[in-house]
């Protein structure tokens, strides 16, 4: 019982190579996430624009999300294990430490998205469109993220 | 050059998605031209492209930081694209059939601006 799965494989296809195009196709997946995550949220601040509909306060949690993609983006994997040839202004410490500010960011911010759902919407009995909206802006962020991060292999750089 | 007959079919493309966005502003029940704005996006959607070609010298490597930050930045303006008349006639500034035919158009003129790059895209040298 034990491993059934073990030798299973999914369907070869070999017409496109895929190992080539996986960089493009992480990247297209990984902004379709993100900018769906802001016309997720510019949908909500259009179709309720009372603050007391959606406190315009919550759109931080997506402003810190966006700026967390991009300080994670910003170095790469080769630059944090010290490997690349030029160190980078901060060196191999410094990018440690960069990354990991930027992902108390995101993770902060997905926190504070579903804070504001759960106490701002859902306990509240009013419409709970707004929470889900600044929700799935952040999740989708996050996803976007760590699809971005980890699903390009720097391989391909050459 | 991939020659005329690419050129033609892309150009009548083309046509026929500006067509089905002007159909979704000038139609008798529509009337509204706030979609237009459409357009903005389609004319900076092969910049980042551009961008990423002109800062990448080696062309060895298959693949770079920048050419996947460019198809990341891409993606975003396509998807504004069709994310912009969603939100319009979600608020009722513009009618839901007028913002399914500039959808239609959307996808046709993507489509084009693509076969674009594919048809004419290789060997190009980017002279300004």
């Amino acid at each position: 019982m034990a491993g059934f799965l073990d030798n299973f494989r999914w369907p070869e296809c070999e017409c496109i190579d895929w190992s080539e195009r996986r960089n493009a196709v992480a990247s297209v997946v990984a902004g379709v996430l993100f900018f769906t995550g802001w016309w997720i949220m510019i949908d909500a601040a259009v179709v309720y624009p009372k603050p007391e509909q959606m406190n315009h306060a919550f759109h931080t949690c997506g402003v810190f999300s966006t700026l967390a993609f991009f300080m994670i983006n910003a170095v790469s994997n080769a630059q944090v294990r010290g490997d690349s040839y030029e160190s980078g202004c901060l060196g191999r410490t410094g990018a440690r430490v960069w990354l990991f500010i930027g992902f108390m960011l995101m993770f902060g911010s997905l926190i504070a998205s579903m804070w504001i759902l759960f106490g701002a919407y859902v306990t509240q009995n009013t419409n709970v469109y707004p929470g889900l909206a600044v929700f799935f802006q952040n999740a989708l962020i996050f996803f976007s993220t760590l699809i971005y991060k980890f699903g390009r292999t720097e391989e391909l750089w050459g | 050059m991939a020659g005329i007959k690419a050129l033609v079919v892309l150009s009548f493309s083309g046509a026929i998605g500006l067509t089905f966005l002007m159909l979704g502003c000038a139609l008798e029940g529509y009337g509204v031209y706030w979609p237009l704005f459409v357009l903005i996006f389609h004319v900076i959607s092969p910049i980042p492209h551009f961008i990423a070609k002109r800062v990448t010298e080696d062309s060895d490597a298959s693949s770079s930081a920048c050419q996947e930050l460019a198809y990341f930045f891409t993606t975003g303006i396509v998807v504004s694209a069709f994310g912009l008349p969603v939100i319009l006639a979600r608020i009722s500034v513009i009618k839901w059939g007028a913002c399914g035919l500039v959808l239609a158009g959307n996808a046709v003129i993507f489509i084009t601006i693509q076969g674009f790059f594919l048809a004419f895209g290789r060997g190009d040298d980017f002279s300004w």
